[in-house]
């Protein structure tokens, strides 16, 4: 157990976000290639995932503004967030671009509708306590 | 999670004796590797995909050279560059995978290729290695899949 206060709160903070489901084994991997070479490791993939992610989102919701639904589009897109999602670990933003996905394939345009205000609840979440852990 | 104390060296053996087999075996794969001067080829788009990949083969001490479109990697395949292993994702700009696989087996290059992709079905899969592809792995690429494909690589 950790004595040091700060140290004993991070290591708090890193297991919530594990028991809550909110990072996988892939965070732990990003962990481990991080070294005294590569202190930063870590926060540096997590902040290109802020910058693609942003992206990604940006343009599925513009895709999601003309109608018909381009699915094929659609699920392009969300392929791209769901494996950039992968590589940090985000666990429930990885579950829900599944679905989204699953809706795409369907041509249930209502369901990507609501899984993409899902997913888009989650990634904030993710977000905020991601941030929170990395101040 | 990087630490920083203030007797650095106590710290970094402290950490060796921890992590014990662990090491042993990082540090043999990084010496099979080094004998043989293991090179990868990335190709993938996405930064927050690439940059872990490549760090991760680093880790296991393979040079790597990642490049970001189709174009770029046919290009460098038709120009005779040589990588014992192509990680390659579905979707690129230009080509996709599919056709990238396609052209690069055309080519004539026999060495293995992974596809790393955030596809998941059976199909995908199926239509990957019937163009070549020699595994197919569903993102992101953990040691798990790639360490046994390392240690087929030695010795090669």
């Amino acid at each position: 157990m950790e004595r040091n206060p700060i140290r004993r709160q991070l290591a708090i903070m890193r297991q919530s976000l594990f028991d809550q489901g909110h990072v996988d084994e892939q965070f732990v991997q990003l962990e481990e290639l991080q070294d005294d070479a590569n202190p930063n490791f870590v926060e540096e993939v997590v902040t290109l995932y802020y910058r693609d992610s942003a992206r990604i989102i940006l343009n599925i919701e513009q895709a999601l503004e003309r109608k018909p639904f381009d699915f094929r589009k659609l699920d392009a897109y969300m392929h791209q967030f769901k494996g950039s999602s992968s590589s940090i670990g985000a666990k429930k933003v990885k579950a829900e671009s599944t679905l989204f996905r699953e809706c795409c394939k369907s041509g249930n345009g209502e369901g990507c509708m609501r899984s993409f205000q899902q997913l888009k609840k989650e990634y904030a979440t993710l977000r905020k306590k991601l941030g929170a852990y990395f101040q | 999670m990087a630490h920083t104390l203030p007797s650095g060296n106590q710290a970094s053996d402290q950490d060796k004796w921890d992590s014990g087999g662990l090491e042993c075996k990082r540090q043999l794969l990084i010496e099979i590797v080094m004998r043989n001067r293991l090179t990868a080829l990335v190709v993938d788009g996405d930064t927050t995909c690439w940059v872990p990949e490549q760090e991760l083969l680093h880790s296991y001490g393979v040079q790597t050279l990642g490049v970001d479109n189709s174009r770029d990697a046919v290009d460098l395949i038709a120009s005779d560059a040589e990588f014992n292993l192509i990680i390659i994702e579905k979707i690129l700009l230009v080509l996709n995978g599919l056709e990238v696989t396609m052209q690069i087996r055309e080519i004539g290059v026999r060495c293995k290729m992974l596809e790393v992709t955030a596809c998941s079905g059976e199909s995908e899969r199926q239509a990957f290695l019937a163009t070549g592809v020699d595994v197919f792995i569903e993102k992101p690429l953990d040691p798990e899949h790639l360490v046994p494909i390392l240690g087929e690589l030695d010795g090669q």
